[in-house]
């Protein structure tokens, strides 16, 4: 050893420089140890110096915080997805209701062709020669005859009513225009045949009743003839609706 | 010189037996503590060499240096400047310094009491 080391002022007893040096490497050895301990069961459980370990766990950090984001922007797509699912099928519930209700409403208006069971009535000018001085209207029939008949048919239930193939709708007026009935804007000519849909007992029972239209017509000699069907078909109503001066009122 | 080479050995076995467990962040702290102390510690030897070694300077050079080295590292961390590796060159050349000085010192030493054990052969 160095003569400077071997400085002892009393042989035998420790000078201040090796105690110093002694307590020195005792911290020394202890950290050391530590360190080693440390830096070993690092590499152990990670298999990397502990150099990377800042940036590994930065990067740790940084996905956990992006994977953080991503899964709340899953959960707010989710949501998103089921509110727009909500909205959907309640729209769609809406949707049907809507489309019973215009098929209701379409029904109502006449603008479907109908077919079902009910009674088909024929109504035709008296065949028989007309007398000098006779009266023509009495072998004729007229508007209010089949408006009559057309009532009576409605007031039996009558579901559809169409006179020789035209709709009878809510705003249907029948007119008379010379020889020829005006319905719906088309001329009708005899013989007249209403197509009524409904139940066809109720509705053969009003047109044979006491005060039945038919009754009169028969009484004047004219041929009208009234038959029950299952299978009767009524055409759609092919004009079209205007309303120009009637406004909704709805309070 | 048996008192430090017990002492060295008494810190190994102590860190052996006593199982501390430096927590992960921490490791790259005390790692540059053990460096300080290192370095501390050499330059404690090369002092006495030189024949002006101060106990007290010693001392506290070394609790100061150790412990303002890991902290100055922690410190840079949080600033985000790599102090670690400004205290990891430093503290090498100062180690790599003082043991070639402490190294030629003693190979001095052993010449001189080589040539004395001699004999001075020329009576020169």
């Amino acid at each position: 050893m160095s003569y400077a080391l071997r400085g002892e002022a009393v042989p035998g007893r420790p000078t201040g420089l090796q105690l110093a040096l002694a307590a020195a490497l005792l911290c020394v050895g202890l950290l050391g140890t530590w360190q080693l301990r440390a830096e070993r069961s690092i590499r152990a459980a990670l298999r990397i110096p502990s150099q990377r370990l800042e940036e590994l766990t930065f990067l740790l950090q940084e996905q956990a915080r992006q994977r953080e984001e991503l899964e709340s922007h899953i959960a707010a797509l989710r949501e998103r997805l089921s509110r727009t699912e909500e909205v959907a099928t309640r729209d769609r519930g809406a949707l049907q209701a809507l489309q019973r209700r215009l098929e209701a409403l379409r029904l109502a208006a006449g603008v479907e062709p109908l077919r079902g069971p009910g009674v088909v009535v024929e109504l035709r000018d008296s065949p028989k020669p007309l007398a000098e001085g006779e009266d023509p209207n009495l072998v004729l029939v007229h508007y209010t005859d089949v408006q009559a008949v057309v009532a009576t048919l409605w007031g039996a239930g009558a579901e559809a009513v169409a006179v020789n193939g035209e709709r009878v709708v809510s705003t249907t007026g029948l007119t008379c225009v010379g020889t020829t009935i005006l319905c719906n804007a088309r001329r009708l000519a005899p013989p007249y045949v209403i197509v009524a849909l409904g139940n066809p007992r109720a509705l053969a029972a009003a047109l044979e009743a006491e005060d039945s239209p038919l009754t009169a017509l028969r009484a004047f000699g004219l041929p009208v003839r009234v038959a029950t069907g299952q299978d009767l078909r009524v055409p759609a109503y092919r004009g079209g609706f205007q309303f120009r001066f009637a406004q909704v009122d709805r309070p | 010189m048996w008192l430090p080479l017990a002492g060295l050995l008494v810190g190994v076995l102590l860190g052996l037996v006593v199982g501390v467990e430096i927590p992960l962040g921490l490791v790259k702290y005390t790692a540059i503590a053990v460096l300080a102390a290192l370095d501390t510690l050499l330059g404690g030897l090369r002092a006495q060499l030189e024949g002006r070694f101060d106990l007290v300077v010693f001392t506290s050079g070394f609790l100061v240096n150790t412990s303002f080295a890991a902290l100055l590292t922690a410190i840079g961390d949080l600033l985000g400047v790599d102090v670690y590796l400004g205290a990891v060159i430093v503290f090498s050349m100062r180690i790599f310094n003082n043991v070639s000085f402490i190294r030629r010192d003693l190979l001095r030493g052993f010449a001189r009491e080589a040539v004395q054990g001699a004999g001075q052969p020329e009576g020169r």
